[in-house]
């Protein structure tokens, strides 16, 4: 009993402390950002001259507090660590960059178990266990959670440091399904019935809000469509485009199309965002990085009127989730020209146990027993979409495969193309980026 | 001003005053061009609303008009949170140095141009026309790779050479014609007295030439403090410039996003004063240059 | 001027132009024939990426809406920017006043001036100017989304952007029309027009023929107010031929440097042509000089 109250008490405390912190936190950029990080003990060998340390991450409130505490904490005396603010595309583009030469700019990365296979297999990041069975000890790993692990490796080997796991979760407004007697939908058809009540009591007129950017998000919104069937793009390397969960998956998405605003194909998760914050969107389902944001004050007069639940299924009998589980890591690339080991010790560091309590709420840390039911109003979605989402093992061309397919992909959802030469076509590209034409 | 189809008669033509013009004023006209003047404002005048509103209204749909209370937290965060001044620095510093090489290097190639007739000179001109009118891309990607080769990617100095190099043309052209203004009599006087040419360039041409130099170095550094591919393509952490800045935040949420533009309000304001205070200097320094191809 | 002090005054130019300008013109012509990647010896493949581009329907598109937003803008930013500068000519006292608020929109950076205007009219992030034309139209148009309006927003931009330098030079030419003819020109009615097309702007034919070859150059090379006035370019048809190399050869790293290089040095020859009548005067004065 005693125990109870005061774990209890113990996750109070931490819950408020993390609120506290991410609050503070929030839209920091890294140079000040790092004065109210969290500070932890980072512990790496001096190098002898002046050191600055490049860390490539995007910005967003569940990757923030993680970049925070790394540049606060490690940067002494004759080491400075820089981290520039950029957007999620940003990252992208210069990953690429700094990946391709025998030089880079970057020594930290931030990046996914969707993007570590294929830079792995082609040797532009370095594998950790090395440094995992030294230092494992000093900065507890073995508290990372295994299958976030996993979900970094590639060929047996670990290559990115997972600090936090992210996953659909859908965001509603609880005053509005309420006044409507409405329950979190479970299949694309309850959401398309919600979005019609909503529409018909007249003050949302697109109650739906997908971020399907044509030149980023909305594959992944394809590849979570098709999950939720139990088909990858992928299967053991066979592209999978003109299975039937392929088009169920299109059928679905274009389903729900009428009911999202017109211009969704040019929306990436922050615009997601801002339609709920307007109060222009009724449901909004993205990765649970994005969600906090839309708990804050600052941010919106709506901030107290959402709801969050496990994203739907595709159809009722669907064997998943409508989900993405994406794991978060640090990666060393192979081409910086600083110590491994002093840069290990900076991830390592970063993903410990006091860092990733800071990062609740707006994060879903990969550290084991962080995260319960009550560190975060989306927590309990979040735990629930985890146990129902297909897991899905990257290969070195889901990325690839990725890029080529994307422009149909548009032409279809947006009616240029028919769903079933879509798919003709998308098997096309892919089988000729697999065969490598 | 071009080098090649004025037919413009050469007389000198003085700049009428200002009061003869104003007895015949249209005010239809007048009303009319303050309309445009303002919506040629509006966009920034919009941005500049945008990051002054308190967050959780800066982008609300419908827009929130009044109501608020003004802040500048967006500039205060900037300021505070990134590191806005160095990437002004790096703008700030390549835009000058850019500007100052290019003139150094382009006042004397002009002088020749405008005092060597013939084919060669024609050929050089047209030269600078196809190089002014050169795809960005097929020469800063050369020299993106050229710079990691050699080491001096993302450095202020490679960013400033390409600058140089890509904005050469321009002030070359634009001085060209200034120089032809001057009657080549003056330098025969001075090289009679016994300047050479270099002295007679340094002596009599410059001093004479000065609103030409002033109109060219603006026009150099403003493309230079605007410049946005070959930045984007030739820096990374190291000479970062604004506009990069500001391009990567544009997927970012909300505090960020009106950092992004509060950002943009700081790059803008000097060259908006800049170009209040030159806007005069330039009529009058384009015509001298103009009138006569 | 003697050969050697024209060797002398022309070199250092010369020598930044052909070692920053020239020689990696020629890497990007070298680049056109290979398969290749930053900082590695590339494979000659012949004219392979040649046939790529041109197979390609999305340059087709590329070089279409370059080519149309060419046109239209150049023929806009004409008309406009002589109508504008006659106007500003004719202003006293006010003057400095508009001509400076004018010229904001040139001297703001490309890129951030797109931000500010796509910010006009992006309804998610509360646009004004979208919701004033719904007012007025009755109709909610997608500036994003939907060909047209999104071109028209494209065209409204690259105008607004360009404009100031247009009114600005003819404003600066016509300080050398003599003033007698100004006078005339003011005269109302179909008189002034006839003066202005017949008289006036044949006066001008230099300056207003350098406007048009600077515009057609600067729209021929549209790029980054695309970013955020067009973010899914492509799809709608609205991509211009530097975003295409952009995309190909810069942003999803650099398996594409080869077409990306094939389709500047393409566009080059495009340009050339644009360019080939302004180019043809030229050489056709420095005959009658020689």
């Amino acid at each position: 009993m005693r125990n109870r109250t005061q774990i209890r008490t113990g996750i109070t405390a931490m819950v408020i402390a993390a609120s506290l912190t991410s609050l503070t936190a929030c839209g920091a950029g890294s140079r000040t950002g790092a004065e109210d990080a969290t500070a932890v003990e980072c512990d790496y060998t001096m190098p002898e001259g002046e050191t600055t340390v490049n860390v490539l991450a995007y910005n967003s409130s569940a990757i923030d507090p993680f970049t925070n505490t790394m540049v606060k904490s490690c940067t002494r005396e004759n080491v400075t660590l820089k981290h520039d603010p950029i957007d999620f595309s940003g990252q992208v583009t210069k990953t690429t960059a700094t990946l391709s030469g025998d030089t880079g700019s970057y020594d930290i990365l931030e990046t996914y178990g969707f993007a570590v296979p294929e830079i792995a297999s082609a040797g532009s990041i370095v594998p950790l266990d090395d440094f995992v069975a030294e230092y494992g000890e000093k900065y507890e790993l073995d508290a990372l959670n295994e299958g976030m692990r996993s979900a970094l490796s590639y060929d047996g080997k670990l290559y990115a440091l997972p600090m936090q796991a992210q996953m659909y979760v859908m965001a509603y407004r609880q005053d509005i399904f309420d006044e409507l007697d409405l329950t979190a939908p479970e299949s694309f058809e309850d959401m398309i019935a919600a979005a019609e009540a909503i529409r018909e009591q007249g003050d949302i007129e697109y109650p739906i809000a997908l971020p399907m950017s044509a030149t980023a998000d909305v594959s992944t919104i394809y590849q979570a469509a098709m999950n939720s069937t139990g088909t990858d793009f992928l299967d053991a390397g066979e592209p999978q485009f003109t299975s039937d969960g392929s088009r169920e998956a299109l059928e679905g998405l274009k389903s729900l199309l009428p009911y999202m605003d017109p211009e969704v194909t040019t929306f990436d998760q922050p615009s997601v965002q801002q339609q709920m914050f307007n109060g222009n969107a009724a449901m909004a389902i993205m990765f649970s990085g994005r969600m906090n944001d839309l708990t804050l004050e600052s941010n919106s007069p709506n901030f107290d009127k959402f709801g969050f639940a496990a994203p739907p299924s595709l159809a009722a009998d669907a064997p998943y989730l409508f989900s993405r589980l994406s794991v978060d890591g640090w990666a060393i690339p192979e081409n910086t020209q600083l110590d491994k080991d002093m840069l290990f010790q900076m991830i390592a560091s970063s993903v410990g146990e006091d860092a990733s309590n800071a990062s609740v709420p707006a994060a879903y840390p990969a550290r084991e027993g962080i995260v319960t039911d009550e560190s975060s109003a989306y927590a309990v979605a979040a735990n629930e979409t985890i146990a129902a989402t297909m897991p899905a093992p990257n290969d070195p061309f889901s990325a690839p495969v990725t890029n080529a397919i994307r422009p149909v992909l548009v032409e279809v959802l947006l009616g240029q193309t028919e769903v079933e030469d879509g798919m003709q076509e998308m098997q096309r590209l892919a089988e000729e980026t697999v065969s490598g034409s | 001003m071009m080098p090649s189809t004025a037919t413009a008669p050469a007389t000198r033509v003085v700049v009428p005053a200002p009061k003869r013009r104003r007895r015949r004023a249209n005010p239809t006209a007048a009303i009319l061009l303050i309309l445009l003047a303002v919506l040629m404002l509006a966009p920034f005048i919009w941005t500049a609303l945008s990051v002054t509103k308190p967050t959780d209204v800066a982008f609300a749909n419908p827009p929130v008009l009044s109501g608020y209370t003004p802040t500048l937290e967006a500039f205060k965060n900037l300021w505070e949170t990134t590191y806005f001044a160095e990437y002004l620095v790096n703008t700030a510093v390549v835009a000058v140095i850019s500007t100052v090489v290019a003139l150094v290097l382009g006042i004397p190639a002009a002088y020749a141009l405008s005092r060597f007739p013939g084919y060669v000179s024609a050929i050089l001109l047209l030269l600078a026309l196809v190089f002014r009118s050169l795809p960005r891309f097929a020469v800063v990607l050369p020299m993106y790779d050229i710079s990691r080769a050699l080491g001096i990617y993302d450095t202020n100095f490679a960013l400033a050479a390409a600058l140089v190099a890509i904005n050469q043309p321009f002030s070359i052209w634009l001085l060209r014609n200034f120089f032809a203004e001057i009657p080549k009599e003056l330098d025969e006087a001075a090289m009679i007295d016994g300047c050479t040419r270099w002295g007679t360039l340094r002596r009599i041409m410059i001093p004479l030439m000065r609103p030409g130099i002033l109109t060219a170095g603006v026009f150099v550094f403003l493309f230079a403090f605007q410049e946005y591919l070959t930045a984007l393509v030739l820096t990374d952490t190291a000479s970062k410039t604004v506009p990069v800045f500001i391009t990567t935040q544009l997927g970012q949420t909300l505090p960020m996003l009106q950092q992004a533009g509060a950002a943009a309000m700081l790059l803008t304001l000097p060259v908006i004063a800049i170009s209040f205070i030159a806007q005069k200097y330039l009529v009058a320094g384009l015509s001298d240059g103009s009138v006569k191809g | 001027m003697r050969r050697r002090e024209f060797a002398s005054f022309i070199g250092p130019s010369l020598l930044v132009m052909v070692g920053l300008l020239v020689l990696p013109l020629i890497r990007t012509v070298q680049w056109s024939f290979q398969e290749v990647n930053y900082g590695q010896a590339g494979t000659f493949i012949g004219l392979s990426n040649y046939t790529q581009a041109l197979g390609d329907p999305r340059f087709g598109r590329a070089v279409f809406f370059t080519l149309l937003l060419t046109a239209i803008v150049t023929a806009l930013i004409l008309v406009v920017g002589y109508l504008v500068a006659i106007g500003v000519n004719g202003l006293g006292k006010l003057r400095p006043y508009i001509l400076g608020s004018m010229l904001v929109a040139y001297v703001l950076p490309g890129v951030v001036g797109a931000v500010s205007f796509s910010w006009l009219f992006n309804s998610n992030f509360g646009g004004v100017l979208n919701l004033v034309i719904e007012r007025l139209t009755g109709q909610e148009l997608l500036w994003f989304t939907d060909t047209w309006p999104n071109r028209v927003m494209i065209i409204a931009h690259t105008v607004w952007h360009l404009l100031p330098f247009s009114v600005l030079m003819i404003l600066a030419g016509l300080q050398g029309v003599p003033k007698e003819l100004r006078e005339a020109a003011r005269i109302d009615g179909a008189n002034a027009l006839k003066m202005h097309l017949w008289v006036i702007i044949p006066t001008m034919r230099g300056i207003i023929g350098f406007v048009c070859l600077i515009t057609i150059m600067d729209v021929l090379r549209t790029f980054d107010s695309l970013i955020p006035l067009s973010p899914q370019a492509d799809a709608i048809g609205n991509e211009s031929i530097m975003f295409y190399v952009f995309d190909n050869a810069f942003r999803d790293g650099s398996q594409q440097l080869g077409l990306g290089s094939a389709v500047n040095v393409l566009s080059i020859l495009l340009i050339l042509i644009c360019l080939f009548p302004f180019i043809r005067d030229l050489l056709k004065e420095a005959k009658a000089k020689a």
